[in-house]
């Protein structure tokens, strides 16, 4: 029997890699190739491998331009952007903020941060080289687990897959496949599923339940906003659907830093916003769409449709 | 325009206690398709399963820094053209909301050369009663049939930990190192 569906631990989550190409010559070879090309963002991106390229990045960055790969390259350039844009509602430079809180392992030989580096000490400069205007760390697991998620499509369309799909714990993108029903976790209860709608394409959702922890008496959470240093809503996932996956990765958490000014960025990346919140109370939850248009502004907001 | 993001001000939706679908549960490879696919040049796959002793567990425990939860571990002495290649070396672990059973391959010098996953299952989610979370959708925005058939293909959520199988893989290598030298 032909193996059509395989999972492998990698990006510190499960990748699992599915082909519905039956006629293909070589399922295994194209899985195979897919695996290999997210393992080839894991060893350039890893935070935790201090052999990876971006600790070499955080340790020496701040004291000479390095220059960095072309996949490296590309997820700086798109962070940056979306840093830009976002007015720092992006930042990959919160590293520090999660080594301080144990949600980032700290390294040898990679020095303090200063407290008001932010992603403007990230400089791209010419000929794929970088440089930190200040002493910094950067952490790409906002937006690399998508970009390595995009890239596994690639090497299973280069290999002439012609439809399937790629999971990276959550952060998925299909190709070639008709639209299916989207499922997302409950946020309060996440082993229960909420069928949410019919998609085909990439999506990315970010919530706390699997990585919150209780720190001096209080919940903390990986999701940092940026400006203000504290722990995002523990109480919400934010899932983006967009083309590609990188994108919806990133966006993702924007939108947690700052649904209003999040959602403005949205149509640039031709990108949609959906926020489930759990009802304190309830095992209800609330559905929050940036697709959803209410009637003219001003006037009275829609009343809540549909309470079951 | 006094509020220009009306979608933040009001849920599109409110979604009842009862929405939950089945437990998520994968079965992505046989023992046999695993053997194969982490050894596709083998012909040979010699079942040998290792009996632990007290002291060989503690030996595990110390270096693995994680607990044995048994004492029989499966494994099999990989060949090909008669000469033994590696081993392969099936395991499970179990986290809060999940249960994973995989296999690890080990070169002849016990070297991690793959890991893949055989069956991925999650805790039960709870109720079972779609009818009313669908029903809402029927002529909405949302406007499509939704396919709630048994399987579930798309899953976005945050990224699970793949803690548990680190932590297993090392106790596979504190085994070979334990036993099968």
């Amino acid at each position: 029997m032909t193996i059509l569906r395989r999972a492998r631990p990698l990006l510190g989550t499960l990748v699992e890699i599915v082909v519905d190409d039956g006629d293909h010559p070589c399922i295994a070879c194209a899985i195979d190739e897919g695996f290999a090309a997210v393992a080839e963002v894991q060893a350039l991106m890893s935070f935790h491998d201090p052999a990876s390229e971006l600790s070499h990045l955080n340790r020496e960055a701040w004291r000479r331009p390095v220059s960095v790969s072309r996949h490296t390259w590309n997820v700086l350039q798109a962070a940056q952007e979306l840093a830009r844009r976002s007015d720092g509602l992006f930042d990959v430079t919160t590293a520090s903020t999660l080594c301080r809180r144990g949600f980032l392992p700290r390294h040898e030989r990679v020095p303090e941060a200063a407290a008001d580096a932010d992603w403007r000490a990230v400089e791209l400069l010419p000929r794929h080289r970088v440089r930190f205007t200040l002493p910094l760390q950067i952490d790409l697991g906002g937006i690399a687990k998508g970009y390595a998620v995009d890239c596994a499509v690639l090497a299973l369309q280069r290999h002439g897959v012609r439809s399937g799909r790629v999971d990276a714990g959550g952060d998925g993108r299909d190709f070639g496949r008709q639209a299916q029903t989207l499922h997302v976790r409950h946020p309060a209860r996440p082993t229960t599923l909420v069928p949410l709608l019919r998609w085909a394409g990439a999506v990315a959702t970010s919530a706390a339940y699997f990585s919150r922890r209780r720190r001096q008496g209080r919940s903390i959470t990986p999701l940092i906003q940026p400006h203000s240093g504290q722990s995002c809503d523990g109480n919400r996932s934010v899932t983006v659907l967009a083309a590609e996956c990188m994108s919806a990765d990133a966006l993702t958490k924007v939108i947690h830093a700052d649904p209003v000014r999040g959602a403005a960025l949205l149509a640039h990346y031709g990108a949609r916003a959906l926020v489930l919140e759990a009802q304190p109370g309830s095992d209800a939850c609330r559905l929050f769409d940036s697709a959803t248009t209410h009637r003219a502004p001003g006037r009275t907001p829609a009343p809540e449709r549909a309470h079951g | 325009m006094n509020d220009p993001f009306p979608w933040w001000a009001v849920p599109a939706i409110v979604a009842p206690a009862a929405i939950c679908a089945p437990a998520h549960a994968v079965q992505y490879l046989t023992v046999e398709q695993a053997q194969q696919t982490l050894f596709p040049d083998a012909d040979r796959f010699v079942s040998q399963p290792v009996e632990l002793s007290a002291a060989q567990r503690e030996a595990i425990e110390d270096y693995a820094d994680v607990r044995m939860r048994t004492d029989t571990q499966p494994v099999w002495r990989v060949e090909a053209g008669g000469r033994q290649i590696g081993w392969f070396v099936l395991d499970e672990v179990y986290g809060k909301h999940e249960f994973i059973t995989y296999a690890v391959a080990l070169d002849a010098d016990g070297a991690v050369q793959g890991i893949e996953v055989l069956d991925y299952r999650e805790t039960h989610g709870g109720e079972i009663r779609n009818a009313r979370w669908r029903e809402q959708f029927h002529g909405k925005q949302y406007g499509d049939e939704l396919d709630l058939g048994d399987t579930i293909q798309n899953i976005s959520g945050a990224t699970l930990s793949c803690k548990h199988i680190t932590e297993g893989v090392r106790r596979v290598l504190a085994l070979h190192q334990a036993a099968l030298r």
